[in-house]
This record gives C-alpha cells, sequence and structure tokens, in this order.
C-alpha cells in the first residue's frame, strides 16, 4: 500500500501530460484511419510489434529479430500499396477535423437528383456514363478527364450528355453534391462473357467497377436502358427507386438506426479507454521503470553574476550526481542533459556560500535524483583589479658548493597583474616559475615564466609574462673561501 | 596584534633569532647630522658578520649553512630609533625584529635559523619606526 502511495506521490504533472496527449493522438489516429482498409493492417503491426517486444523480453533473440524484420517491411509495404488511402485521408480541408470531431462529415450526394437525371436520359434515350468513386482512389485508373466541379442538377447532367456537347462520350465523375470531373475514359473491361450488344460505354462500365470500388450507373443509348454496375456485378435497373437504392447504399447514405449509432459510440468510447491503457502501459515500461542508476560528474553553471564581479575560486568545479530512471531512459541520458545552475544574483565580494537542493538541477522528464555531493558549494567573487607587483626568483635545488650566488637582476622587476581585488590585495610578490640551482655552474642569463598562483591572476596587457633572470655566480675556491 | 602572536610563534618554532647586534660608530658627530634623514647606506644578506662586516653576501642561501643574516648600515641616524626587519618566507611573516639605532651612524643586523621547511623566497622587508618600508632584500633558501 505503501509503495502505491510513493508510486502516486512520484508521478508529476509532465507524466500526466505524456500520457494524455499519446492517448489522444493514438485515439485520434484510430478515429481518423478507421474507416480505411489501411486501418485494420495497422493494428496488425501493432500486434506484431507487441509480439516482437515480448519476443525480446522473454529472450527469444532470432524471433524477435525476425518479427522486427516483419514488421518493417510490412510498414513500407502498408505505405506504398495503401499510399492513395492514406492520402486521402490526410487530405482533409478541415485541419480542426484532425484533432476534433469525425474527419470525415459526408457531403451528401443528391441521389434524388441523379436518379430522376438517370432516367430521364434512359427515356430520352441519351447514353450517360456515371462515376461514383468509393473509398479507393480512382486517379490512377481514368484519363483524359475535364475538371468541370459544378453543381448536381438535371438539366446540367442531361446537358453534359447531350449528343451536341463535346464531352457527352466520355464519364462523368461525381464526388459528394459535385460533378467533379467531365469526358473521362474509363478502363475498358476485358471480359468475354459480356452480351454482345454490350457497347463501349458498357465496356467501360464494368472494366472501371472492376478495377475500382467505384460504383458505375450507364444508360444505354441504344436501349434506353439502366445498368448499375458494382464490382463484377451488372444490376439492370427499371425504377428510379432502386437506382436510388442502389447509389444510397454506396454512397454510405442509409440511415442508420438508433442501435448501430449507439454502438458506434460505445466502439469510440472503447478505443479511447484502449487508447489510455496501451499508453498508460507504454509509459509504465518506459518512464517508470526504476531500475537503473548512474552517475555523472556534472560541471556548476553560474547565472546572474554582477558584470562588475569575477569568479575568484569556488570550492568545487562540479557535482558528482546519482541519477534513477528506467534502463531505456538511462541509456539515452548523457551529461549536458543534466544542468546544475546557481543563481549568483544576490552574491557579495569575498566567499558565498551556497546549499545545493534539488531546485538547482534541471533533469530530463522520467529521470530523478538518488544523491549528489558535495550539496555545499563555496564560490568567492572579487572585483577585479590591477597591481605592480615586484618580481621574485624561485630558486630550487642545491647550487654547486663552490659557487655562491652573489647578485640575481630581473628584468622586468615589475610586472602588472590582473585579478580580484581582494586576491591581490594579500599578494605583495610574483614568482618566477622555479629555477634549479643545478643548472647554474656559472654567471648566465636564463629566460623564465611567471608561476601565478591562483590561476585566475593574469598579466596585464603589454607586460611580459616572460621573466629575464641575470645571475652572477661567484668562485669561491679561486679565492679560497 | 596578529605580528606579535605570529612573532611569538615564529620564537617557539624553527626560525630561531640568533642574534641582535648593534655597533655603533664613533666616528660620528651626533650634533651634525640631527637635522638629516635617516638612510640605509647598505643592505644585505649574507652568512654572518664580522667586525661589523657582512660575510658572504649573496641571494641564494642553502640550508647546510645554517642561518642567515640580514645586515644594514644606517648612515645617518639623526636621532635614537628603532626600525624592524620583517622576515618573509613567501608572502607570509616568519618574524618581526626591532632593533635600535644610535646616531650618527650605526650598523645592526637580525638573523634567523634555517630549518629544512624554510626552503623557498624570502624577503626581508626593512622598516623604520613609523612602518615605512625603507628597503626590501630577497633570497633564497635552497636544500
Amino acid at each position: 500500500m505503501d509503495g502505491f502511495l510513493i508510486f502516486i506521490q512520484s508521478i508529476r504533472w509532465q507524466d500526466v501530460v505524456d500520457i494524455t496527449l499519446c492517448s489522444y493522438i493514438l485515439f485520434r489516429c484510430y478515429v481518423i484511419f478507421r474507416i480505411t482498409n489501411a486501418y485494420r493492417i495497422l493494428i496488425g503491426l501493432a500486434f506484431l510489434w507487441i509480439f516482437q517486444r515480448l519476443a525480446v523480453s522473454i529472450g527469444l533473440i532470432v524471433t524477435s529479430w525476425v518479427i522486427q524484420g516483419i514488421t518493417a517491411v510490412a510498414a513500407l509495404i502498408i505505405i506504398v500499396v495503401f499510399r492513395n488511402e492514406i492520402r486521402s485521408v490526410l487530405q482533409i480541408k478541415n485541419i480542426k477535423a484532425l484533432f476534433w470531431g469525425r474527419p470525415h462529415q459526408p457531403i451528401h450526394t443528391p441521389v434524388q437528383i441523379i436518379a430522376d437525371s438517370v432516367m430521364a436520359l434512359a427515356r430520352k434515350r441519351i447514353g450517360a456514363l456515371i462515376v461514383f468513386p468509393g473509398k479507393e482512389d480512382i486517379n490512377e485508373k481514368i484519363q483524359s478527364g475535364i475538371l468541370w466541379d459544378g453543381a448536381i442538377s438535371q438539366e446540367m447532367i442531361t446537358s453534359i450528355f447531350w449528343e451536341d456537347n463535346p464531352v457527352h462520350d466520355g464519364a462523368i465523375i461525381i464526388e459528394g453534391n459535385r460533378i467533379h470531373e467531365v469526358g473521362v475514359i474509363l478502363p475498358l473491361s476485358h471480359r468475354q462473357e459480356l452480351p454482345s450488344y454490350y457497347g463501349t460505354r458498357h465496356r467501360a462500365a464494368v472494366g472501371m467497377a472492376e478495377s475500382t470500388d467505384s460504383l458505375v450507373v450507364v444508360v444505354s443509348e441504344e436501349r434506353g436502358t439502366v445498368h448499375v454496375v458494382k464490382d463484377s456485378t451488372i444490376t439492370p435497373v427499371l425504377k428510379k427507386d432502386d437506382l436510388e437504392k442502389h447509389l444510397q447504399q454506396h454512397l454510405g447514405l442509409v440511415i442508420k438506426d438508433p442501435s448501430s449509432q449507439k454502438k458506434e459510440k460505445i466502439e469510440i468510447r472503447i478505443a479511447a479507454m484502449v487508447s489510455v491503457i496501451l499508453i498508460t502501459s507504454v509509459w509504465l515500461t518506459i518512464a517508470r521503470g526504476l531500475d537503473t542508476l548512474v552517475t555523472f560528474e556534472i560541471p556548476i553553471e553560474y547565472m546572474n553574476r554582477n558584470p562588475g564581479m569575477e569568479i575568484i575560486d569556488a570550492s568545487v568545479n562540479g557535482i558528482k550526481i546519482q541519477l534513477g530512471g528506467s534502463g531505456p531512459l538511462m541509456r539515452t541520458l548523457r551529461p549536458d542533459h543534466v544542468r546544475i545552475k546557481i543563481d549568483l544574483g544576490k552574491s557579495v565580494v569575498g566567499q558565498n556560500t551556497y546549499t545545493i537542493t534539488n531546485e538547482n538541477i534541471s533533469l530530463p522528464p522520467g529521470i530523478f535524483i538518488k544523491s549528489f555531493y558535495p550539496d555545499v558549494v563555496d564560490v568567492t567573487l572579487d572585483v577585479p583589479d590591477k597591481k605592480d607587483l615586484p618580481v621574485q626568483v624561485d630558486w630550487t635545488g642545491k647550487l654547486s658548493e663552490n659557487l655562491r650566488m652573489e647578485k640575481v637582476t630581473i628584468e622586468p622587476s615589475v610586472v602588472q597583474i590582473i585579478g580580484g581585488r581582494q586576491l591581490l590585495k594579500n599578494i605583495t610578490t610574483v614568482y618566477t616559475e622555479k629555477i634549479p640551482l643545478e643548472s647554474i655552474q656559472s654567471s648566465r642569463t636564463i629566460i623564465v615564466n611567471l608561476a601565478l598562483s591562483p590561476a585566475s591572476l593574469k598579466v596585464a596587457p603589454g607586460f611580459k609574462d616572460k621573466i629575464t633572470v641575470e645571475c652572477t655566480v661567484k668562485d669561491q675556491s679561486k679565492n679560497g673561501l | 596584534m596578529v605580528y606579535f602572536q605570529k612573532w611569538k610563534m615564529v620564537l617557539g618554532g624553527a626560525a630561531t633569532l640568533l642574534c641582535l647586534g648593534a655597533f655603533c660608530d664613533k666616528d660620528g658627530l651626533s650634533g651634525a647630522v640631527a637635522a638629516e634623514k635617516l638612510t640605509i647606506t647598505s643592505a644585505v644578506m649574507c652568512e654572518d658578520v664580522q667586525d661589523r662586516l657582512p660575510l658572504y653576501e649573496g641571494v641564494v642561501f642553502s640550508i647546510s649553512t645554517g642561518r642567515v643574516v640580514c645586515y644594514t648600515l644606517f648612515d645617518p641616524v639623526p636621532e635614537k630609533t628603532v626600525i624592524t626587519h620583517n622576515w618573509y618566507n613567501r608572502d607570509n611573516l616568519s618574524t618581526k625584529i626591532k632593533l635600535p639605532l644610535l646616531p650618527p651612524r650605526w650598523t645592526t643586523y637580525s638573523a634567523i635559523q634555517l630549518r629544512e621547511s624554510d626552503k623557498g623566497p624570502w624577503r626581508v622587508e626593512i622598516t623604520d619606526s613609523e612602518g615605512q618600508i625603507l628597503q626590501v632584500l630577497r633570497f633564497s633558501v635552497t636544500d
């Protein structure tokens, strides 16, 4: 029980947002793609992925590889095969529909007007070919269409198929409540068993219905008959009501009964719940598996420093921090993802002591702090200043017994040093790097660097940091001393 | 106060004051120099002082020599006063030795005993009774 409470308390607001967002994205994918055939395949892919993860978790190495390969290839095939269907789903004019509501609010085709028009054409023995596309993209099957994009009316349909009209021989494409294209050439069927009296118009209707999921209405010019062609089936239509039924069924305009609407609502709700459960499971697997600890040494970042002050010294350069989180997250974690900041906004000249708390440490989501050391940092700040300081040679080693160093001349004997005011206050001399006396056998000149300590001290511009040391050595043995 | 404590510490420790010497030069005329300024005529680091003169002057002294001496000659000395030899090992005050001066001319010196831990650069600041630095002598203690 305590463990559960600790777990609940450890959930951050970012985790809640994370799960909510991802669940909603998954749910919207379902809502958008559920009307397509690709959706079923996507579900299959999801199962493949789950099996692959299961195989990995129980150590079935080869199986997991095979499933992974199949999943990758299947995903590619789906994109290629269903590209048109996916495109038609994503080509939503209203972007809002991607995020809210039903993306495909049906635009009702005026079935009654179309049926009246077709029957009128049949009575007048005017040949006609009308295509009602289904879910599939038909653009690759048709040719030579002329964009029309006109409202549907009986007069308009009659005038298109009027024999003096240049486009009357072609088919028209009706999408929604618009005549989308006219004068369209359809693919012809190569079926041998079609009646011999079927002309090109009928063969085109059958060819189109065979190669797509469209419904095609064809009116015979010679006999004044009406046929509805869907898939490979050619159905003669005698009454206007029958034609309306065919069209309504194909266009999905059959009014759904209340029970089917309720069923759809339940389906949507179940999908929403499944999305939440699925994403929560994934989140628990990836973000909450507290099984890995990593230790980094993170450099401290100092912020809001007074521009008039400089950091002269700090008790530590970095904080050793032990972090925990799930294996997958920890594997991607790099030291630069972790930042430790100290606000120097209220710092004063001299030593400032800061206690490091969790608020000073920023981490990627899903990572938690196990421990860190040290938790106190002393930062010394000072105002930059300059000071002229005499130079002194720092000799080391042992001079030969018979030699005595009588005199040392240093050039320059004084250098200007830049550093913190408080620091410079306590410094009265700058020393050279150590010069070994063993190398001195006679009077000579040596060039040596300054050994500035602490490192924050610098030689002012215009002053040499190389010091010329001229030493005068006396051989005492020659003088009998 | 700090200097006093440090001085005490040094006396109790390694740097041992060996000798405070003062030699009055009888040739000087105190009345004639009374209005003149205290002046250092000679200030050197050496290994010893003999007959009021520095012996084995140098700027590098081995610990094996045992001690190092700061020799100072003042001429003129307008009036009776004191000067101080402030011995610094690097920038840390090691010892502070007050030495009396008498007109008209005065030679005085201070010395420290050398130990292993005394290796490194040293300086002696010679200050007057008011603490004004009259001269700085620099030297090194080595193996």
